[in-house]
């Protein structure tokens, strides 16, 4: 059973969990803004960065190593035109990939990891972000798991019955294909026997709190701070 | 070829955002437009199943396997708004949940994926659908990937990603061969799907619009090949323009250029409506 570990810390009730979705957003970008335009050379900021994390992070309650294991998904990537530059013989400049997209990467996760989907996707609405696209957003999110274990299941039993050729695979994504029409179809039936009327109701925007403000405040002291001073 | 942050420079990403930010709305409205109330969870389903497609590996040739990327498959099946659309929502997911993609280089993902991959799909589907439709799905396939690789490509050189010559062309080569390979597996898709219900894709558009079609891929396939060569050779440009990168700082390249796309845009606007009036005449 695919169950995501995001999910499951996103429901945590720390003081980071509490915040304004809006307020978390506007950190995280503030935050990647700020180490996006950081020297290679400054490394001691890098390191303050991720001490800024990491404090962030037992704020609010969550398994470091795991986030850092998570965000770890970039480096193959990272690490692959981290080498290229160093073989180009700019070292500092190939660190300072390498870290900017892991701290980038750990960023964004401390935001998911603390905010339900409903949170972000409804803050990215307030800040008038098409309601179509937040919708699909949502139904994508709501079926990615549902399908992609159809998927795997049915790649078992394919490979089960023995060796796996293009036609098969052909098929299978067609299969596939024809399932999830079929799926949607009966979403759209029952979202109808709820008393769906063709549009969702938006939500009432909640004005930020004083609380939200200080964090904001702290975030962006933090980050300027650091970027300034180092 | 997800770009993660940290890899473009900061005129490159707050360019690519301040441009993708409102084609991404004139796509929503676009897709709400031409969406009955029951596509809406057609579309975030069909968002689910291009991610659960991507696991199923088609064997090609010995020891190797591909997978399907399906910005194409989702044009011939949901037209281009919505394809776009869904991939826009897929690459959103992506950044923020599986770290495939950075927040600040959205902007540029969706630039290379959402829109200049979907409209080189739909561009090349188009022209050739009424002659012949595999070859038009081989190529909205393949084409869509290519162009999606090469600006991407095009952007980290630009940012400054050094690059030797060996490292560009093997990985122009690798773009090549996953091109070819999203060509056919896209037709094979496609053929399957129809086997089971030639109703859910839907046919080309009359053939009245080729010139368009074809005039509209030929200025895409421009912009990618001339990004590329601006990238690998900013030399060339410099020199062609008389003065070096240092004399200019870049909002004032960056209005260089658009301004540049605004005429030529205004000029091929022009010559469609001569041409237009002649032939209603």
């Amino acid at each position: 059973m695919h169950h995501l570990v995001i999910d499951r810390w996103s429901r945590g009730s720390s003081s980071l969990h509490q915040r304004d979705p809006r307020a978390k957003l506007a950190a995280l970008l503030t935050f990647l803004i700020v180490l996006s335009t950081t020297r290679p050379a400054a490394q001691a900021a890098f390191a303050a960065y991720a001490v800024l994390l990491i404090i962030t992070a037992s704020r609010a309650r969550l398994p470091i190593l795991g986030l850092a294991g998570r965000a770890a998904l970039v480096l193959p990537f990272s690490a692959t035109f981290a080498l290229l530059t160093w073989w180009s013989g700019d070292s500092l400049r190939a660190l300072a990939l390498a870290e900017k997209s892991f701290l980038s990467g750990m960023a964004a996760l401390l935001l998911v990891a603390t905010t339900p989907l409903t949170g972000w996707t409804a803050a990215l609405e307030s800040w008038h972000v098409p309601r179509m696209l937040i919708l699909v957003i949502q139904f994508v999110y709501r079926y990615l798991f549902v399908i992609a274990e159809q998927a795997q299941r049915m790649r078992w039993a394919a490979l089960c019955r023995g060796r796996g050729s293009f036609g098969l695979a052909a098929g299978l994504v067609g299969v596939l294909f024809a399932r999830s029409w079929q799926r949607a179809d009966g979403i759209y039936h029952a979202m109808l026997a709820r008393g769906f009327r063709g549009r969702f109701v938006p939500a009432v925007p909640v004005p930020l709190g004083a609380s939200d403000a200080l964090f904001l405040s702290a975030c962006l002291a933090g980050c300027l701070g650091i970027r300034i001073l180092l | 070829m997800h770009i993660p942050d940290g890899f473009l420079s900061t005129p490159v990403w707050a360019t690519l955002d301040v441009i993708s930010a409102p084609a991404v709305a004139w796509t929503a409205r676009r897709a709400q437009r031409d969406t009955q109330d029951h596509r809406i969870p057609l579309l975030g389903v069909m968002g689910a199943f291009v991610f659960a497609a991507q696991m199923v590996n088609f064997p090609v040739g010995p020891g190797t396997s591909g997978h399907l990327v399906g910005g194409a498959l989702l044009t011939v099946v949901l037209g281009p708004a919505a394809a776009s659309l869904v991939l826009t929502a897929i690459l959103v997911l992506q950044a923020l949940i599986f770290q495939d993609g950075g927040v600040l280089a959205l902007g540029a993902n969706i630039f290379n994926m959402a829109l200049a991959g979907v409209a080189a799909a739909y561009l090349s589907y188009r022209l050739w659908g009424q002659a012949s439709r595999s070859t038009a799905i081989f190529a909205a396939g393949a084409l869509s990937v290519m162009t999606s690789a090469c600006l991407a490509l095009g952007q980290l050189l630009i940012s400054g990603v050094p690059m030797t010559a060996g490292v560009l062309w093997a990985s122009l080569g690798l773009f090549l061969i996953s091109a070819l390979m999203e060509g056919a597996i896209t037709v094979a898709a496609v053929r399957a799907i129809e086997r089971l219900n030639p109703a859910w894709v839907g046919g080309p558009q009359p053939a009245s619009s080729r010139t368009v079609a074809g005039v509209g891929l030929a200025a895409l396939i421009l912009v990618v090949v001339g990004t590329l060569l601006a990238s690998i050779a900013p030399d060339g440009i410099q020199r062609l323009t008389g003065q070096g990168v240092d004399s200019t700082t870049w909002p004032q390249r960056t209005m260089g250029g658009l301004a540049g796309i605004a005429m030529i845009f205004a000029l091929c606007y022009l010559a469609g409506k001569l041409k237009s009036r002649r032939r209603s005449a």
